[in-house]
């Protein structure tokens, strides 16, 4: 998919070859890698846009995966007595869909479009440190892979993926699933946890002259919340993995009973951390729509400093709550009371954005493209699970809903319904940007309605069987718990089991519609503005240059792109368009910028993420590898300090030909 | 680094055009130490919860020797004094001062260091082991997690004044003399909150 | 954008249209009503049948309601908007960026409907967790993967209930009708959740931890329920249920179960049975004042055997009428229902005839003591217990022949 042009220096035409590298530069063991079109670029590259991409394809892999594993837990749940998997592999294939669904999609596809779209949304010509930004990719596919190696080494984890203690003790969980689980999350963690701090210092520290925090697009406000939300959610999930690390792999005793360990300790550790997760997966989302919503009802977001500021305030009302997964784990009526309230407070701003984008098509003009259908079924489904989210925050009525398929009907709802329709309403909307053709709109409609059909026949009947008492993670249900006439388990299981096949086939239809899309000969190249889109990032070139803006904008407006396309009379209110995208770039671009500078290629973020790994394995099967590993990060990390950020040579000026610039003394051995 | 990416041409100068006022470098280690808190609050919170579960091996107050433990926090205390000092020469360009603070500072921190392989060598010689009891495992992991951070950040000490003999310091070097120091201060605060609830508060 | 205020005011204020408004509300969450009236659902969270259940369904059903309200006017407002505002090339609406005034009246509207549930929320959790008039006490202890039921021979339990010397049971628990039963809910090994849906809601059971939870069954009757903590590999085949018996049943039932052991009469299968359980079975199993061939008292020491010490006590396995974790029934599928669909009068009659060898579940329970593992996904391999230093986790398959079987059998009919 070598779909960025990057911009032809004379590196470049050099093929590839290290030849423009000075050995004064590649001061470790390596030399510089240089610029080329090479599948090599995307090993080395420190570019925000190829990475955002290299998330993207990732996310999707592990979203497959993770849904042939939802496939087989329902086929063996689509009639009692299942046979399709036996107790030990079922419990895998439901802790290991969970992970790699919240760990290897949802939240690395959000860090996809956060990587690609906050610089340009910004007027960046990068993220605040490139190669640290590489470095997070590269664990999060490393850590991915690591993950689910254990499919092929014993087993996988079988703990769900809250993995309560002391269940997830050796003495409970022999196998080596739950060590590859804690330490291949480890690596991830190290992932979301290096993009959360690039992310925060790109949004505060990089905006382009004139973009007030007020002005910025909104999905970039409800990234840097979720950013913010990283930053403090993993360290916590850090602590709870070593304890746990060191509980099954040194003896530790921090879980266990018999020495008078308190197994509540891991389930708040677990929440403080897990319940901020589920803002992490669902507000990336709600930016997306916050921005396709007002695109295509040709309207600004309705209240913007209002959804901003609720965003903040999920964001920080979302440490409060999390003792509203453990209602029933034996707290005091005070704290439940205490947590039961908060949660309800939580419904305020969740329910003010809703209102919001209702408002938002309130006297709009809408047009019903797909991104905006994804979009407008986020807001019906997610409200549909808010609903569900608000009847079991009355604790006393959780504690009947509590680990029944109503819960997993509720935040299927919230994920699926929700933040992953909204990825999907993402891709269909930024596809053009990135990859200059926009998707089929045919099959893009057949890939949202079977996705819709599918989830709602999939996750609907759910409500059903958990308020008739269907519980979560059992490997078959019984006929003599199944009840009679119309509410009976096996109807709406089965109903639950062929949905999951429709929605299988809505996602399979995205695939075909890319296929579709990049290989046939009858697909256009997009317009340069193909939605007649409101904000910064549809300001440069289908897919931009690798230094984004030809000439950094200066901000005047939330909206900018707009204002500067359309006029509003400021007697009538009346509203026309006074220039073409195009006229509006040619404009911006009649004085471009000199002397770009962009950070150039590495080595060291793809090297020390793999080294991770082999500290995973050695601390598994054999304390020498451990070792290796630790002198390789050892070693990385001196070689990743010893290099400059930039090597002179990926100076140039976008319209002429390259001057050599010695911008090297702002280097820092972080980045 | 960073300041690269941003250049726009027109104020090339590095670190000069940043939204905040702070360089990337500053703000990006500001919010890797308040990630930090969030990790030692998980530690410090797992020992206050079970400091006082032993079921076998010593109990906290029968091993803890104050009169030790508190020399070497004073000693850690000290080196973020002359931490200050090599941060205040860096920026005075100062070249020799900077050199002699960073090595005292990174003494003083492995002599605290050292105490800390002395102290907890003599635990285990008075039977308190890492697998003993939920004090020992919550105990170790606490204190072992920032032993952990104080050699790295001598590690980094190190580094510093070995790149800075062959002039290789990459990037400005006050800044980066002061982003470490930012680390070694937080590698000390933590110390004090740790020294006062697990050795000064009795369990 | 000023008919959507008009419209929410005067839907304000006018109740005509507000009754008109819910009216259709009711209409739609029906469904998850109706899915309240299955038949037979034995788990329906919506069919509470003690004090406990039905405090909390008084709760949930007005908030659901509420919830579904809230549902279709937001469902009506997205479709409205997408019929009336499609593009029909119309021209660029103007560029609003908000009103305050709708903002801030469609923010308190949910700030109060969220208040008026909070109340009563508050005030149901506080009588859930109510204690201090328990008429008895029932010690719950979860293991994987069943519930032991120990009945202390203390308090109110010997004054009121005639408990005088502790009974330890499993599968079912089983309470007087119409009495403030308190279970003080732990675990041996991993976290479990005991969850009766038509009693109460749920409450874990943590190793370490004593939690509390009340059980009140306000008509005779079987109620089932499950583990809802996921607890590891038969997480699945960890079922329980609670027996409502009316006072007077209630006292047989009590009395039935302090009765002393009825050694089999010599040279009966019973007998033979009696001897082979005490080679195979009695290792693990308690059967209280089982006598050896020396005449000592048998003990059982599951502690020596199972990683978390306990295994089910088959005293008077024939009263009860599950075995295996509740997994499966002693009846016969024709006995069962005789029992489960019995009316409230005559249940306790029902219930207390126990198991009879016509009834017997011959089918299942054979199948059990042939390959317990193989019927139900245990950690009993020998060969597999390196983790648990030997213990196992559940029954292992003791290799019994088919005679052994036949006498086991014939033993196990008459304890009750």
């Amino acid at each position: 998919m070598t779909i960025i042009d990057r911009p032809s220096t004379d590196v470049a035409i050099a093929g590839g070859a290290p030849a423009g590298v000075k050995p004064s530069e590649a001061l470790g063991v390596f030399k510089r890698p240089a610029a080329s079109t090479s599948w090599r670029d995307w090993v080395v590259t420190v570019d925000h846009k190829k990475l955002g991409i290299m998330y993207g394809v990732t996310a999707f892999f592990f979203f497959i995966v993770g849904g042939v594993e939802a496939l087989l837990i329902r086929l063996q749940l689509i009639s009692p007595d299942g046979k399709v998997l036996n107790a030990d592999q079922y419990n895998q294939m439901f802790t290991m869909h969970a992970t790699t669904m919240v760990f290897l999609f949802v939240m690395p596809m959000a860090a996809a479009f956060a990587n690609y779209f906050v610089p340009l949304q910004i007027g960046a010509r990068d993220v605040a440190f490139p190669r640290l930004n590489a470095f997070g990719f590269w664990c999060f596919l490393f850590g991915g892979l690591f993950l689910n190696s254990s499919w092929f080494l014993g087993g996988g984890a079988d703990g769900g993926w809250f993995m309560y203690a002391p269940n997830s003790s050796t003495l409970f969980s022999p196998s080596h699933g739950i060590d590859f689980w804690t330490l291949g999350l480890q690596i991830t963690g190290i992932a979301s946890l290096t993009g959360a701090i690039n992310l925060i210092v790109t949004v505060l520290n990089m905006r382009a002259p004139g973009m007030k925090m007020m002005r910025m697009p909104i999905f970039t406000w409800m990234v840097l919340v979720t950013q913010f939300l990283l930053l403090f959610a993993i360290p916590v999930i850090t602590v709870a993995l070593f304890l746990l690390t060191f509980q099954r792999s040194f003896d530790a005793t921090f879980f266990d009973v018999a020495s008078g360990a308190d197994p509540l300790l891991w389930q708040h550790l677990f929440w403080i951390f897990g319940h901020p997760e589920v803002y992490i997966m669902i507000l990336p989302s709600f930016g997306i729509i916050s921005e396709v919503l007002p695109v295509f009802s040709k309207k600004p977001l309705f209240g913007y400093p209002i959804v901003a500021m609720s965003g903040a305030a999920i964001g920080f009302v979302g440490w409060g709550v999390w003792a509203h997964h453990m209602f029933a784990s034996g707290l005091g009526p005070v704290s439940v009371t205490v947590f039961s309230m908060a949660t309800m407070a939580i419904a305020v701003p969740t329910g003010v954005k809703i209102v919001n984008w209702v408002m938002t098509m309130w006297g709009g003009k809408l047009s019903f493209t797909v991104p905006m259908l994804f979009a407008i079924a986020l807001v019906v489904q997610f409200t549909i699970g808010g609903l569900s989210g608000v009847t079991h925050a009355v604790a006393p009525s959780d504690t009947q809903q509590t680990d029944t398929y109503y819960i997993v009907a509720h935040f299927h709802y919230v994920l699926f319904g929700g933040a992953v329709f909204g990825l999907f309403s993402g891709f269909y909307y930024w596809w053009p940007k990135m990859f200059r053709r926009q998707l089929n709109d045919a099959l893009g409609k057949w890939n949202f309605w079977l996705m819709l059909i599918g989830m709602n026949l999939t996750f609907g009947p759910m409500h059903i069987l958990g308020l008739q008492g269907q519980p979560r993670r059992m490997g078959v249900w019984t006929e003599g718990r199944a009840g009679e006439g119309f509410f009976n388990f096996g109807f709406w299981n089965r109903v639950a089991s062929i949905g999951s096949f429709v929605l299988g086939i809505g996602v399979l239809m995205f695939l075909v519609n890319v296929l579709y899309t990049h290989k046939s000969k009858k697909v256009a190249i997009s317009p340069l503005d193909p939605w007649d889109a409101r904000t910064l990032e549809w300001m440069t070139h289908n897919p931009p240059q690798e230094h984004n803006f030809d000439t950094i904008p200066t901000v005047g407006h939330l909206d900018e792109f707009f204002h500067r396309k359309y006029e509003t009379d400021s007697l009538t209110h009346s509203v026309k368009q006074v220039h073409s995208a195009e006229e509006v770039m040619a404009e911006l671009n009649a004085h471009p910028d000199e002397h770009i500078h962009m950070p150039s290629r590495s080595y060291w973020p793809i090297l020390l993420a793999m080294s991770l790994p082999v500290i995973g394995y050695g601390l598994i099967y054999n304390r020498m590898l451990m070792a290796v590993g630790v002198s390789l990060v050892l070693l990385t990390m001196f070689g990743w300090s010893m290099e400059p950020s930039t090597s002179p040579d990926d100076d140039f000026d976008p319209p002429a030909p390259g001057e050599g610039g010695g911008h090297t003394k702002e280097l820092s051995p972080l980045g | 680094m960073a300041e690269t990416a941003i250049s726009h041409g027109h104020d090339v100068g590095h670190g000069a055009h940043s939204s905040t006022g702070l360089s990337n470098n500053k703000l990006g280690m500001w919010m890797f130490l308040g990630s930090e808190c969030l990790l030692f609050g998980g530690l410090i919170s797992t020992y206050m919860l079970y400091k006082g579960r032993v079921n076998v091996g010593p109990q906290p107050d029968q091993i803890f020797d104050i009169p030790f433990t508190s020399v070497s926090s004073f000693i850690l205390l000290m080196s973020s004094l002359t931490m200050v000092l090599a941060v205040s020469s860096a920026q005075r360009k100062d070249e020799r001062n900077m050199n002699l603070w960073l090595v005292v500072t990174a003494l003083l921190g492995a002599t605290f260091v050292g105490g800390q392989v002395y102290e907890f060598t003599s635990f285990y010689r008075e039977g308190l082991g890492f697998t003993t009891s939920l004090f020992g495992s919550s105990f170790y992991t606490l204190t072992g997690f920032h032993g952990v951070h104080v050699s790295v950040g001598i590690i980094m000490l190190m580094a510093l004044v070995g790149m800075n003999r062959n002039k290789r310091i990459p990037g400005d070097r006050a800044e980066v003399v002061e982003l470490i120091g930012l680390y070694w201060h937080f590698v000390d605060i933590v110390w004090i909150i740790i020294f006062t609830l697990v050795y000064l508060i009795p369990s | 954008m000023k008919k959507m205020i008009d419209q929410f005011g005067e839907s304000m204020k006018t109740a005509r249209r507000w009754r008109n408004a819910s009216k259709a509300a009711i209409a739609v969450s029906a469904l998850s009503f109706v899915a309240s009236c299955g038949r037979d659902a034995p788990q329906d969270t919506w069919q509470p049948a003690g004090p406990n259940a039905e405090r909390i369904d008084n709760l949930q059903r007005p908030v659901f309601y509420v919830a579904g309200v809230v549902g279709v006017i937001v469902f009506a407002a997205v479709a409205w908007s997408m019929y009336r505002y499609r593009d029909r090339g119309q021209a660029i609406p103007e560029q609003t960026h908000g009103k305050p005034a709708v903002e801030i009246v469609l923010t308190v509207i949910p700030v109060l409907i969220l208040l008026g549930v909070a109340i009563p929320t508050a005030s149901t959790i506080f009588k859930l967790a109510e204690t201090s008039d328990t008429e008895m006490t029932i010690n719950v202890t979860g293991q994987q993967w069943w519930w032991e039921y120990d009945y202390p021979a203390v308090g109110s339990n010997i004054e009121q209930y005639g408990i005088t010397a502790p009974i330890v049971t499993a599968g079912q628990l089983v309470i007087p009708e119409n009495t403030k039963v308190l279970l003080r809910v732990t675990s041996r090994d991993v976290i479990h959740s005991y969850w009766i849906p038509k009693l109460n809601g749920k409450k874990d059971s943590v190793p370490g931890r004593v939690h509390l939870l009340r059980m009140e069954g306000s008509k005779p009757g079987i109620y089932a329920g499950q583990c809802t903590e996921f607890c590891g590999l038969s997480h699945a085949y960890m079922r329980m249920e609670a027996v409502v018996l009316s006072r007077a049943d209630y006292d047989k039932w009590v009395a039935n179960q302090l009765e002393e052991y009825t050694v089999p009469e010599i040279g009966t299968d019973a007998a033979a049975g009696e001897s082979v359980f005490i080679q195979q079975c009695s290792r693990c199993h308690q059967v209280n004042g089982l006598k050896n061939s020396d005449g000592s008292l048998n003990i059982a020491a599951p502690e020596q055997n199972l990683v978390s010490g306990a295994a089910p006590n088959l005293t008077n396995l024939m009263t009860r009428n599950t075995f295996a974790g509740a997994s499966w029934d002693l009846l016969t599928p024709e006995c069962r229902d005789n029992v489960w669909n019995a009316s409230s009068a005559d249940f306790g009659e029902r219930y207390l005839a126990g198991v009879s060898t016509e009834c017997l579940n011959q089918k299942d329970l054979r199948e059990w003591l042939r390959n317990a593992p193989a019927k139900k996904p245990m950690y009993a391999d020998p060969t597999k217990l390196a983790s648990t230093g030997g213990l196992y986790r559940g029954m292992p398959d003791l290799g019994l022949t088919e005679d052994q079987i036949n006498v086991i059998v014939a033993y196990l009919l008459e304890r009750k």
